[in-house]
Order: C-alpha cells, then sequence, then structure tokens
C-alpha cells in the first residue's frame, strides 16, 4: 500500500485503538439515533403517502390552520360543482383507544367511497351507513383477535366487526374504519368532517393532468379562501402526525449528534496535543498550516465517517427491531429510505469536520519552533 | 564579512543573516545579539559554542523555523518571511519546503510510519504521484545502505539507522540546503563518523550546502568554515 495523505490520517487515528473505538462507539450511538428515529418517521410519512396514493386520491380538502383540521359537510355540495371535481368524498380520521394498551387510527368513511377500492375484504361485508359496525384491518383484527360476528368498543359505544380488510398500507390495515355518520357522533363532531378526498373528472385534452389538477386547487380555493386543497404528497408531509414524528426523531438525534461532536472534539482535542511535536516536524518539512489543518480535519472526519457506518448498521438493527415490536411494526418498514443512511453518513462526516476545527487550529496555531520546543 | 555585502536584493550569499538579534519572553532573554552571517553556496559551516549560546536560535533562522525579532534572513538575496522595502519575500513554508532540508538531533521520525513513509511525509499533500514519492524514498533510502529496514518503525531501528531515515527525509525535496543540529548528539563514535560520512558526501556529491551545529571541535574541524558562539554573538 503507497502512502497517501488520507492514508497517513487514517494511520494517526487507528494508532490509538482503544481511545478510537470508544469514539466510534459515542458516534455510531448518535448517528444509529438519528438512523433509526429519522428512518422511522420518514417512513412513517411513507406510509401515509402509500395510503393516499393506493386510494386514488387527487386532492385532499382541509382547512387551512394547522391544528384545526375540521371542515363543515356542507362544503361538499358546492365542491362537486366544480367541473374540474368527479367525487368529493368526506372522511374523518382520529386516534382512538381500542385497549387500555393499544391506541389506532380510526377512521369514519361512507359506506359508497371510492376508498374501498384500494381495500380487500378478506372476511364479511362493508358496513352500512348509520349502523354501529365497524370494519377492522387484518393487522388490528389479528393483534385483538377478533373476527366477523365479535363486538369492539369504542369510547364507550359498541361496534359489530361485520368485516375484516387487507390494505397495502399499514397505517390501513392497522386501523379501524366506521361509517361517517357514527364516526361523527363518538368524536362530537356532526356536521364536520376532517376532509374531503377529491377524485378528478380526466384532464380534457390539451390540458395536462398537472394543470388540471392545479385548475381544481385554484377553484376550490377560490370559492372556500379557508380551505387548502393539496395533492397527496404535500399532505403526507404535512400530516400532524408526521410533523410531530419528523420533530420529534430530528430533536432527539440532534441531541445525539451534538453528544457525539463533543466526543469527537475531545479525542481530536487530546489527539492534537499529544502530538504537538510532530505537528512541529512536519511543519519542519514544509507543511503549511493550512495542510496541518488539513490533516487533523481529515482524521476528524475519517473518525465521523467510520461512526457513522457503526450508526448506520446500529440504526438498522434497532429498526428490524422496531419492526418487529407490536406496537409499531404496522408503520414501519424495514427498508430503509437510502436517503436516510446517506444522510446519516454525510452527517456524520460533517459533524466530524466541525468536531475537528477547533482542534485543527490550535493544532497548526504553533509556531514549527514552539512545537518541536513541546514535551 | 557581512559589512561588505550589498544592499537587499542582491547577495553573494546563498544564505546571509543581517544584524539579526532573537528575544524571548518579551526580550528578557536575548537568544542572539547581533548576528551577521554570509554562508557561501555549497560550503559546510560547522557552528559550535557551548550550551545556551545561540546556535539552535540560529539554526532555525537560517533554516526559517522562526523569523529573528531584528534584522533580516536573506536566501539567494531575497528576505525570508515578511517582506521588507518592497523586496519580494519568500514564504517561509515554501522556503522548508523547497529549499531547506531539517536533521535534528533525536530524529523526530514519526512512530506510526515505517522508513518508507517517513520520508515521503514532506512530499504528502504537494499532489505528487504516490507511485513516485514511493520510488524517490526508496532510492534514497538504499543510496543510504538500508534497503533491508525500508518496512521497519523508528522502534525497530537503530538510533544510526534511524537518523539516516532522517537524513533521507530531509534530502527528499532535493534541498539546496541542509541545516543539521547535532545530528550525532544521540550516537556512538562508529554511528556518527558514519553519519559524518554521509552528510559530507551529499554535500560534496550535490553541492548542498551543509550548515551543522555541534559541540564536537573535531567534527568541526572536518568543516570547511567554523563559527564559534558565545551568549548569542559569533566570536571568531
Ligand atoms: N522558545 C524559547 N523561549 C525562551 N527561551 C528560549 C527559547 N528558545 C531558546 N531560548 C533560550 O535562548 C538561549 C539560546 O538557546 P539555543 O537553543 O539557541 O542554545 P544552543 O546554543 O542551541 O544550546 P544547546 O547546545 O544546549 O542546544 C538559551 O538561553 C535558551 O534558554
Ligand atoms: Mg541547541
Amino acid at each position: 500500500m503507497q502512502l497517501s495523505f488520507v492514508g497517513f490520517a487514517w494511520r494517526n487515528v487507528w494508532r490509538r485503538r482503544l481511545r478510537t473505538a470508544l469514539t466510534l462507539c459515542g458516534i455510531g450511538m448518535g448517528i444509529g439515533a438519528f438512523v433509526a428515529l429519522v428512518g422511522f418517521s420518514r417512513s412513517f410519512e411513507h406510509a401515509w403517502l402509500q395510503m393516499y396514493e393506493s386510494a386514488g386520491t387527487d386532492l385532499a380538502v382541509v382547512q387551512k390552520t394547522f391544528l384545526n383540521t375540521s371542515v363543515d359537510q356542507s362544503v361538499g355540495t358546492t365542491l362537486r360543482q366544480i367541473p374540474q371535481i368527479a367525487i368529493a368524498a368526506p372522511m374523518i380520521f382520529n386516534m382512538m383507544a381500542v385497549t387500555p394498551e393499544v391506541n389506532t387510527l380510526v377512521y369514519g368513511w361512507r359506506a359508497n367511497t371510492f376508498e374501498f377500492s384500494a381495500l380487500n375484504i378478506l372476511q364479511g361485508r362493508r358496513f352500512r351507513d348509520g349502523q354501529q359496525e365497524a370494519m377492522l384491518g387484518e393487522l388490528l383484527a389479528g393483534s385483538l383477535n377478533k373476527k366477523v360476528g365479535d363486538t369492539i368498543d369504542l369510547q364507550g359505544s359498541s361496534f359489530t366487526v361485520v368485516g375484516i380488510y387487507r390494505s397495502n398500507s399499514a397505517l390501513e390495515s392497522g386501523a379501524i374504519i366506521l361509517p361517517l355518520d357514527e364516526m361523527q357522533n363518538l368524536s362530537g363532531m356532526t356536521g364536520k368532517v376532517s376532509a374531503f378526498h377529491l377524485q378528478l373528472k380526466p384532464a380534457p385534452p390539451g390540458i395536462s393532468p398537472e394543470q388540471w389538477r392545479q385548475q381544481a386547487e385554484n377553484a376550490v380555493e377560490k370559492q372556500f379562501p379557508g380551505l387548502r386543497a393539496i395533492p397527496a404528497a404535500e399532505r403526507a408531509a404535512n400530516n400532524q402526525l408526521v410533523v410531530l414524528a419528523h420533530a420529534a426523531a430530528w430533536g432527539t438525534s440532534l441531541i445525539a449528534l451534538l453528544v457525539a461532536a463533543l466526543g469527537i472534539a475531545n479525542t481530536m482535542a487530546m489527539s492534537v496535543f499529544e502530538r504537538t511535536k510532530e505537528i512541529g516536524v512536519l511543519r519542519a518539512m514544509g507543511w503549511s498550516r493550512l495542510r496541518v489543518m488539513l490533516l487533523i480535519l481529515m482524521e476528524a472526519a475519517a473518525l465521523g465517517a467510520a461512526g457513522g457506518a457503526t450508526g448506520m448498521l446500529l440504526g438498522w438493527a434497532a429498526l428490524h427491531v422496531l419492526a418487529t415490536l407490536p406496537q409499531t411494526a404496522s408503520i414501519v418498514s424495514t427498508a430503509l429510505p437510502f436517503m436516510t443512511f446517506l444522510d446519516g453518513l454525510l452527517m456524520a462526516v460533517l459533524v466530524g469536520v466541525l468536531a475537528g476545527s477547533v482542534p485543527a487550529w490550535r493544532g497548526a496555531r504553533l509556531s514549527p519552533v514552539e512545537a518541536l520546543r513541546h514535551e | 564579512m557581512s559589512s561588505a555585502s550589498p544592499t537587499i536584493g542582491t547577495s553573494p550569499w546563498i544564505l546571509e543573516v543581517r544584524d539579526v538579534k532573537k528575544s524571548y519572553e518579551n526580550g528578557t532573554i536575548e537568544a542572539l545579539r547581533g548576528v551577521s552571517l554570509g554562508i557561501a553556496q555549497g560550503d559546510f559551516l560547522a557552528i559550535t559554542g557551548a550550551s545556551g549560546s545561540g546556535k539552535s536560535t540560529l539554526l532555525h533562522l537560517l533554516g526559517g523555523l522562526d523569523t529573528p525579532t531584528e534584522g533580516t534572513v536573506l536566501f539567494r538575496g531575497q528576505p525570508l518571511g515578511k517582506s521588507q522595502n518592497g523586496v519580494a519575500s519568500i514564504d517561509l513554508d515554501t522556503y522548508r519546503a523547497t529549499s531547506a532540508g531539517f536533521i535534528f538531533q533525536s530524529f523526530h521520525l514519526l512512530p506510526s510510519l515505517n522508513a518508507l513513509e517517513n520520508v515521503q511525509v514532506p512530499m504528502l499533500g504537494t499532489g505528487s504521484h504516490p507511485h513516485n514519492r514511493e520510488e524517490r524514498a526508496r532510492a534514497l533510502l538504499i543510496e543510504l545502505g538500508l534497503e533491508h529496514r525500508l518496512r521497519q518503525f523508528p522502534t525497530q531501528l537503530s538510533a544510526g539507522e534511524r537518523q539516516r531515515v532522517a537524513i533521507a527525509r530531509s534530502l527528499v525535496n532535493e534541498p539546496q540546503v541542509l541545516l543539521a543540529d547535532e545530528p550525532t548528539g544521540n550516537l556512538d563514535s562508529v554511528n556518527s563518523a558514519k553519519i559524518l560520512e554521509i552528510l559530507a558526501q551529499v554535500q560534496q556529491r550535490h553541492g548542498t550546502t551543509l550548515i551543522m551545529v555541534t559541540h564536537d571541535l573535531s567534527i568541526a574541524a572536518t568543516a570547511h568554515r567554523h563559527v564559534a558562539m558565545r551568549d548569542g554573538r559569533i566570536c571568531n
């Protein structure tokens, strides 16, 4: 192996194996937390997107405000008169406790909504509007051990399970669907819905589907200045639960990354101090301050990258654990977005470089003679 | 000698110090109290003197490791470090990297690199090709009789071998000036003789200017020229 600048940096890191290993553990845990948490929140968002898309929803109409998402059901009549719109299906979604331990997503749909087309009824039948009837996703039915004909209690009301369905989306296969009107009673939302899911008419010749969709969005927002019409991808990203999950994931992993950065900074500061004399030798051999700084930054980046790789493994393992836990299995896919790995690695290198910059500056600051005299 | 030298910008010397003073600790320690000296290209100069007389300090200034508190050091008539009176100066890093080579009493090899790699250190990060670097280092080590020690780490080498690796390292960028601070100070007489022979050969064959600090007057006697120092001044 011929010696390269990078190889030299790596050799310096490798020289103190135990210290390097301990530092790597620290960074590994920080990056691991990042990969697991951010990966989790991204696969959560992805699950929503998949669900919106597989149902064939072109646009969703919701309140403009972030927290209050209820819309008057009467809006539907006007929406259906907008020329681009074929169907405007009202829906509600909410989290409810089905047992003291298990919270699940509960949707309120009309019995005739187009969204049923994405579901495959395995047992029983669709519910009827105005009846105390419920349909359960197969995952939830399995974990609650319910079959058609059983009853399920929600917020004090009892519903008969009339159907069990399969869905590609984890958010539906772990959920309950009730008739919209029953759901409105249950959550005190008489006359209100969470959103309208729109299917558009086919775009006329000469107009692209994007233009057509844009026209529909504009028409809705012109009719109802308080409402927003948003496409599926945007809706998944702006879903309250998704936003919360992202915020929690980033917040927690940034703290973990900060701790990792301090670990690198400490390691590099020690290693630069110990090698002051060596740095003096490098300077005497004609190395400029800049080259010395680059070397130290390279060492810090190498630590970061190796720690990042450790973190990938830890994060990947953590996601696999989450994917097998009953509480989280329904929303975690182990097929981790590749971007999360890439982000994790970039983040690790960046953290390394940032954490190494102060030690690098300190190492390069001394004059060659001062550094050589260092004992 | 320097009083006769012409103005800045032209100099018959490869290295020249003019009225140089160097003090430490806010002037309370005066290591050099006014030194002027010209060194001809290809010369072999020995610097002797008692401990603390300022030998290393002077060598460091000549090698661009440090800058004088007062006065100027010129390389081929151009000032080292800060530019003066509008005459373009030579950047110290560049000077050390391209024109000066250093040899120390305690070798200062890098412990994590083997002999072959230690010799390449001055060339790292200069954009030179790794293969060429290695070939150059190998050739030098073989020339210095270390063909069986190429992959050895410093701790696996004898003191004499270490100093030979350090000499190879100092020569790798083909310096015009070779500066050695007590290069035989940690060696026995056999190894000392060998190192001195190698240095004299380099000086003769390549026309390298050799400046050596030594305690040993018998070593100084082998030099072409001998400068003795006392209390921060040249006294002969
Ligand atoms: N960085 C420094 N800070 C303070 N004093 C210094 C420094 N460098 C050198 N000195 C002082 O300057 C004087 C000359 O030092 P120098 O190292 O040049 O002596 P020397 O002739 O090389 O001695 P020796 O033979 O012991 O190596 C000494 O008194 C030394 O203590
Ligand atoms: Mg000395």
